[in-house]
């Protein structure tokens, strides 16, 4: 194997795909970088048996080949690298590296060991880039945390036609983002279960791509076991969850008794500075009448703070309690500079939704569901 | 050519993994499956297989062919590379909570090629522990009760009675039997190449543990290592050879727990570097110094449990000793663990009443009990030896 390229670009791909090589590997040649020289382009893959990454570049092959090396030390070394061309060329068991006036050898790791790379499924459609990593980072906040209870770490992907649906819950909230997306087949209809943390991560390595493929490995409408994304040349796989995601969609409630429309900068600020004097995970009470809105939080005589925040409350006075901290999460989630709130009552979940300005309409492209908190007395 | 071909002397359960694998194929295909589970116990007394059978269960279940141990999937999960196959077991003594938390997340991720997910829990026994005041066993618990479609379990432990009843209820078990001396004896002979005398004592002595038979085949200082122990009752002449002799017999379970995982720490080490890349050229590897302190912490922690498994493999050597001699003092001496020694049982056998080779025999099986409760051994075998010197003091 020999070919030549650019350093710094040769930098950035390796710094990507090292990125999916694992911490504690099982076997030394899972630690590996994948090095493949073919006619025009060099491929660099990393695997740590969950998620794989590959990144493909342009390059001058003078000749092809397949060789395996220390991820972290082929990071370590292009990252050092004078911004000159690179030659790489294997010598029997070793890799040279070559720019300017910088040499180094590489140890290469027994390539036939390496386990083979998840195939990449077939295209299933396009998503914007920006508006896919921003739909995932909405979600993400309401997936859970316990690893006992798998189906709830993982976001929920379903596509119907061209709208695809993210939605995510840890069973106090729950954050449902509906964007639109280019299907290949009109008809498609799918589902995907995808460790909330993984999927997270995978978008941030997407970002600079302006258009995401979606990749389901598909049979009979039913999701198997991978799913993949690729743009601007690198690609991903993830393994899917293999569980029962709840059924979320009629948790949304139909009608409203209660809707209040509040500016949403002063309305985090003062959930943090009132939930501040509670001690941590006290329920912050919100009474929403004509007069605006009131927050309180604290118990008894010692410690209690209450403020006031401007609100347009439409329908009847309620007052309802939140986790202050589930209540922030929702409140920075949602886009525009208003936020919508509606209710039914004191012990159902409200719904929240942004609004651009006072006067526009709520997106419900993003609803963020709360749960109240059970008031004491 | 099968992967269960491996398997000595453990065709009642190949046969049950057999016809386990093609309904699994059945399962895989939607149709019912009796004879595959999610959730299996491998139980077998050290050295008949346990971990053996349990990854070429694994193998069988991923491979095209039933397990022919030559695909990609069969090699990738010997090399322990396999993104479907997992296979762990404690690093110290106990399982811990974490360890069992991460395996429990990783066990909801469906299987990437296609077929199984599977995970192999070597000592299962030691899943449970009076230090851990939330169990690791409850936490995997949970997930042996709802398993994901696609996951399969596989616990191995010594013994039925190791386990804990409520894992223990929602296993199908796989016994393993001890292998004949004949059958260890075939495969050293057929397998690797021992001279048929040597093999068949080796078989004897070992009595069924194929991975001590291959030792002792292989390695004169374990011939050795035996031989001092058939000496020894002979040595407890005073109460200052009986110290001696406890000082001498836990150095040589120390040299033998060096040999024996000597082989795995060295390649350990040579994984680490080979992950750092070290031997590169123009380059310091990062962060290696520090991976091979971690990798030694652990290594020490392994070397605790495995000085305690070379005392007790020693004392199981002491018991067939008189275990051997009640035979001569009942006169049915035609089937001798220890035949080479001859001389030495004929001797004990003369010295003492079957009853005081009785109680010399319960006598072992108290220390290694009391050993196995993690006591200072070198105090334990003092008081074992003095007894063994003169069953009339006992305890
Ligand atoms: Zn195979």
């Amino acid at each position: 194997m020999k070919f030549t390229i650019d350093s710094s670009a040769l930098a950035d791909a390796v710094a990507w795909a090292a990125r999916s090589l694992p911490a504690r590997p099982t076997a030394p040649v899972l630690a590996g970088l994948l090095l493949e020289a073919k006619q025009t382009s060099l491929t660099l893959s990393g695997f740590d048996l969950e998620v794989s990454a590959q990144i493909s570049l342009d390059t001058d092959v003078e000749e092809p080949g397949r060789v395996l090396v220390s991820g972290r030390l082929l990071a370590d070394i292009t990252r050092a690298l004078p911004h000159l061309p690179v030659t790489i060329a294997t010598d029997g068991p070793r890799v040279n590296v070559e720019c300017g006036s910088s040499r180094f050898t590489l140890l290469t790791l027994p390539v036939e060991d390496y386990p083979s790379l998840p195939s990449m499924p077939t295209v299933s459609g396009l998503i914007d880039g920006p508006t896919f990593t921003s739909a995932i980072s909405q979600v993400a906040i309401a997936a859970g945390r316990d690893e006992t209870l798998p189906a709830l770490t993982g976001i929920r992907l379903e596509i119907e036609g061209d709208t695809l649906t993210l939605a995510a819950t840890d069973r106090y909230r729950l954050a449902v983002r509906e964007i639109p997306w280019k299907p290949e087949q009109s008809s498609i209809s799918a589902t995907a279960l995808i460790l909330g943390r993984t999927l997270n991560e995978t978008a941030k390595a997407m970002t600079s791509a302006t258009e995401v493929e979606l990749a389901f490995s598909s049979r009979d409408g039913a999701v198997e076991s991978l799913v993949g994304f690729s743009g601007a040349g690198r690609s991903t796989t993830t393994r899917l969850i293999d569980g029962e995601f709840p059924k979320y969609r009629s948790l949304f409630p139909d009608d409203s008794a209660t809707s209040a429309q509040i500016e949403k900068a002063s309305f985090i600020d003062a959930v943090k500075r009132v939930s501040l004097v509670a001690e941590r995970n006290t329920p912050i009470r919100l009474a929403f009448s004509s007069e605006g809105l009131t927050l309180e939080a604290g118990t008894g005589d010692e410690a209690q703070a209450s403020e006031s925040v401007d609100a347009q409350v439409t329908g009847e006075e309620i007052l309802i309690a939140f986790n202050p901290q589930y209540l922030v999460d929702g409140l920075n989630a949602v886009v525009g500079d208003y936020v919508s709130m509606t209710f039914v009552s004191s012990s159902k979940p409200a719904v929240l939704t942004g609004m651009l300005t006072a006067d526009a309409k709520p997106d419900s492209s993003y609803r963020y569901l709360l749960m109240p908190v059970r008031m004491a007395g | 050519m099968s992967v269960f071909d491996g398997l000595v002397g453990q065709e009642m359960a190949a046969h049950e993994l057999q016809v386990a694998v093609s309904d699994a194929q059945l399962v895989l295909g939607g149709q019912a499956g009796p004879a595959m589970t999610h959730a299996w116990l491998f139980v077998g007394p050290p050295g008949s297989g346990r971990s053996l059978a349990a990854r070429a269960f694994a193998q069988a279940l991923q491979c095209q062919e039933g397990g022919c141990g030559q695909c990609k999937d069969c090699l990738d999960i010997a090399n322990r590379t396999h993104p479907d196959v997992v296979m762990t077991e404690p690093v110290g003594v106990h399982y811990g909570v974490e360890d069992v938390r991460e395996l429990v997340a990783q066990a909801s991720g469906s299987p990437i090629r296609g077929r199984w997910r599977v995970f192999v829990l070597e000592d299962a026994d030691r899943l449970e522990s009076q230090q851990m005041d939330w169990k690791p066993a409850n936490v995997l618990l949970k997930a042996i009760e709802e398993p994901a479609p696609h996951t399969v379990w596989i616990l191995c432990a010594p013994s039925l009675q190791d386990v804990i009843a409520t894992i223990k209820s929602r296993c199908r078990v796989v016994s393993l039997r001890t292998p004949s001396a004949s059958e260890v004896t075939e495969v050293l002979i057929t397998k690797y190449g021992a001279e048929p005398e040597l093999a068949a004592a080796a078989a004897r002595i070992s009595q069924g543990h194929i991975g001590q038979a291959r030792r002792y085949v292989r390695d004169e200082d374990t011939r050795n290592r035996h031989s001092d122990v058939m000496n020894l009752p002979a040595s407890l002449t005073t109460l200052d050879a009986c110290i001696e002799a406890a000082a001498q017999f836990v150095e040589t379970a120390d040299e033998r727990m060096k040999d024996s995982v000597k082989g795995r720490d060295t390649q350990e080490r040579e994984d680490v570097r080979q992950v750092y890349g070290v031997g590169a050229r123009g380059i310091e590897a990062r962060g290696v110094a520090k991976a091979l302190n971690d990798l030694e912490k652990t290594q020490k922690r392994r070397a605790k449990r495995a000085r305690s498994d070379a005392v007790d493999l020693a004392l199981l050597d002491l018991l067939s000793f008189y275990r051997d001699v009640l035979m001569v003092q009942w006169g049915a001496d035609v089937s001798l663990i220890n035949k080479e020694f001859a001389a030495q049982l004929h001797a004990a056998a003369a010295g003492a009443s079957p009853e005081i080779t009785m109680r010399r025999i319960e006598e072992v099986l108290r220390t290694r009990a009391t050993l196995s409760g993690n006591a200072a051994p070198r105090l334990v075998l003092e008081a074992l030896f003095a007894t063994l010197r003169d069953p009339a003091v006992a305890h």
